[in-house]
């Protein structure tokens, strides 16, 4: 069988293409840059006197890391996605393209001034998520500002009737992280404790709010459309929306157990852990059942496995929120590996899996170029068995962390019973990179590399694509 | 029904608003108000900047500085309490606890010494230590000024010949350490 490249093309104007692959490019410039530093960082645990000069010490370098993986990579690539499916949603092009481009430059001039300043030692205090100094945030405002403000003018000018519910959460999620940024963002009100209860709000809410709903809303239009046939329920995925927007926000204390916060402020964060089953069971569910059935379809495609990753770390991720929140055992799990186990659950096998499912699925229909089937296993089986080994070693260096001091042995006891699973995050953390190469040559092909106009894939049917 | 876009976008701007308001903007204004707990004081200048350097270094990102009100806790000190973190802003009491909590440090680990050389290189002192090395808050001289504080580096971690010298920022950086101590809390102090 052979598929010629163009049968796979979307409709799509030049410049759409154009402005989507600009937007996964840079994104992919980032995944590679701050992840690399993850895997310096990882290996300075078991090597502590290596790479010791300032410019590379941990404490400066984590906050690159993770704001960069954040602000950088996952932003970037979920909001070009986000304006991809606008349009394809909208029967339209995408709306006022200049503003989409400034919206770029902008997420791009904050990454830059913001690894810059980290590494430099200037930030706005050691609080996650919220380091970059305050106009660095704004820059990256402006950004959030103007993709969003290029969806929502999409979507308004649709010839669609309905509005496609993947375009509710996206444009949730620009509206929330706006308000949330404005909120964490004002000094003048966050005084000592008062500055604890803010960065439990801000720190929850800038995943949940912002991460979550433009993943939701990209997997709500690339799942149905690689499965071509319809999500399974419309209604259940708008009982998540609004569940997650009602709960989400209210759990943000349950980073702060045991803190001098009010006791019955982090019991509500607790309560509220759990309805957030809600939204993630509905919505895993919903997805699921759209899948249901179609496992030849699955196994041929080079996206939908990294949606099916996706969607089961955002069912065992976000659960294991809940559970972890319980007091009982966060007196165990708090201030542990456990936690930075647990994100990596989140942001890298939800967030980050969502992502590059999207990309494989979307990117080559808006530039009817196809990245290697080789590769893109590759990149998914490395990339799956990385941040599971990584999730499984801190999860256990955690637990052990958490055992030692209730059993009231000297500290450096936690760090000798985490030192070989620091060591097994390291491993655990080349193989993830290993698969970001893999990837950055697969968006390579699909974007920048040259188009022959008359490549055809030879297929057997037992490798042909549905992707 | 024929939704109009901008419905959706008032109808997320109004509810996270209620709810970024009730859950973010009130406890931090209500808890900004917590006075500070009786005994403690403000920070000097010099301590004020040692704290910028433990912020600049991202120090929290491995250091808490919140005991729990748990068992396994108490070998740091007594459980923190609200007031204890009014001069705290930007607020320290961090995530992580790769290395121990240093709210009450300045009453267990007294010495200068030991914070200068823990410094230079903390497998000096705590052989299985993996915290990193703040070699740039020292500088190398072939001998030591009268006034420069030199810091005694056992001769396997230190440079083969001249005297390390503690930088400014180290001095303020120990002097904050230092300063890291907890007030003991009078009967009926908290509610």
């Amino acid at each position: 069988m052979s598929v010629s490249v163009e049968l796979l093309r979307d409709n799509v104007e030049p410049e759409d293409s154009a402005l989507f692959s600009s937007f996964i490019l840079s994104a992919t410039f980032w995944l590679l840059l701050t992840t690399a530093v993850g895997l310096l960082l990882s290996f300075k645990f078991p090597y502590p006197d290596w790479a010791t000069s300032s410019l590379l010490s941990f404490g400066r370098l984590r906050a690159i890391h993770t704001n960069g993986t954040f602000y950088g990579w996952a932003s970037v690539a979920l909001s070009g996605a986000a304006l991809y499916v606008a349009a394809r949603t909208s029967g339209i092009p995408i709306a006022g393209k200049r503003l989409a481009w400034f919206s770029l430059a902008c997420y791009n001039l904050a990454a830059i001034c913001g690894t810059v300043t980290l590494d430099l030692g200037l930030n706005y205090g050691d609080q996650e998520y919220r380091e970059w100094v305050w106009w660095v945030k704004v820059i990256f405002l402006l950004g959030v500002f103007f993709s969003g403000l290029t969806v929502v003018k999409t979507v308004a000018r649709r010839v669609e009737r309905e509005i496609y519910i993947s375009n509710w959460y996206t444009i949730g999620g620009f509206v929330f992280t706006l308000i949330l940024s404005v909120v964490a963002i004002i000094p003048s009100y966050q005084i000592g404790l008062g500055q604890v209860a803010v960065q439990g709000f801000f720190m929850h809410n800038a995943v949940g709010m912002w991460f979550t709903f433009l993943a939701l809303g990209v997997t709500y239009y690339a799942l149905p459309k690689l499965l071509n046939r319809p999500i399974y329920s419309y209604a259940l995925g708008v009982l998540g929306f609004w569940t997650n927007l009602v709960f989400y926000p209210i759990i943000g204390a349950h980073h702060f157990e045991f803190s001098p916060l009010p006791w019955w402020f982090q019991t509500l964060a607790i309560v509220f852990s759990v309805g957030m089953l809600v939204p993630v069971w509905s919505g895993t569910a919903n997805f699921g059942l759209t899948m249901r059935g179609h496992g030849e379809t699955i196994r041929r495609s080079y996206a939908l496995p990294f949606i099916v990753v996706g969607v089961a770390y955002y069912f065992l991720g976000s659960t294991q929120g809940t559970v972890e929140a319980f007091r009982s055992l966060q007196s165990i799990w708090h201030f542990t590996n456990y936690t930075i186990g647990h994100s990596h659950a989140t942001m890298y096998g939800f967030i980050t899996f969502i992502a590059w499912g999207a990309i494989y699925a979307l990117l080559p229909r808006a530039t009817g170029k196809r990245p290697n089937l080789i590769a893109s296993g590759l990149h998914f089986w490395f990339a799956t068995i990385g941040v599971t080994f990584y999730v499984i070693s801190l999860s256990v260096a955690g637990t052990l962390q958490g055992l030692t001091w209730a059993a009231g042995n000297p500290f450096i006891a936690s760090v000798d019973a985490a030192a070989p699973y620091w060591a097994g995050r390291a491993v655990a953390g080349c193989l993830m990179f290993l698969a970001h190469l893999i990837f950055a040559y697969n968006v390579y092909l699909m974007t920048i590399a040259p188009r022959s106009e008359t490549l055809h894939y030879e297929t057997t049917p037992r490798t042909a694509v549905s992707a | 029904m024929n939704r109009n876009v901008w419905t959706i976008v008032l109808a997320s701007t109004v509810v996270y608003g209620i709810l970024a308001v009730l859950m973010g903007v009130v406890p931090g204004i209500v808890l900004s108000n917590t006075p500070p707990t009786s005994g403690s004081r403000p920070y000097t200048p010099q301590e004020q900047r040692g704290r910028d350097v433990y912020v600049s270094e991202g120090c929290a990102y491995c250091h808490t500085q919140n005991v729990r009100p748990l068992k396994q806790d108490l070998v740091f000190g007594r459980p923190s309490i609200g007031g204890d973190y009014t001069y705290d802003t930007p607020e320290l009491l961090s995530d992580h606890r790769n290395g121990p909590d240093l709210t009450n440090i300045g009453n267990r680990q007294p010495s200068e010494t030991w914070q200068y050389i823990h410094l230079w290189n903390p497998r000096a002192v705590v052989q299985d230590s993996i915290m990193p090395r703040y070699t740039w808050l020292f500088t190398v001289k072939p001998k030591a000024d009268p006034n420069d504080i030199a810091v005694p580096i056992p001769p396997a971690f230190g440079p083969s010949h001249g005297t390390i010298v503690a930088t400014r920022e180290a001095q303020d950086l120990v002097a904050y350490l230092k300063s890291l101590k907890q007030v003991p809390l009078k009967r009926g102090a908290v509610k």
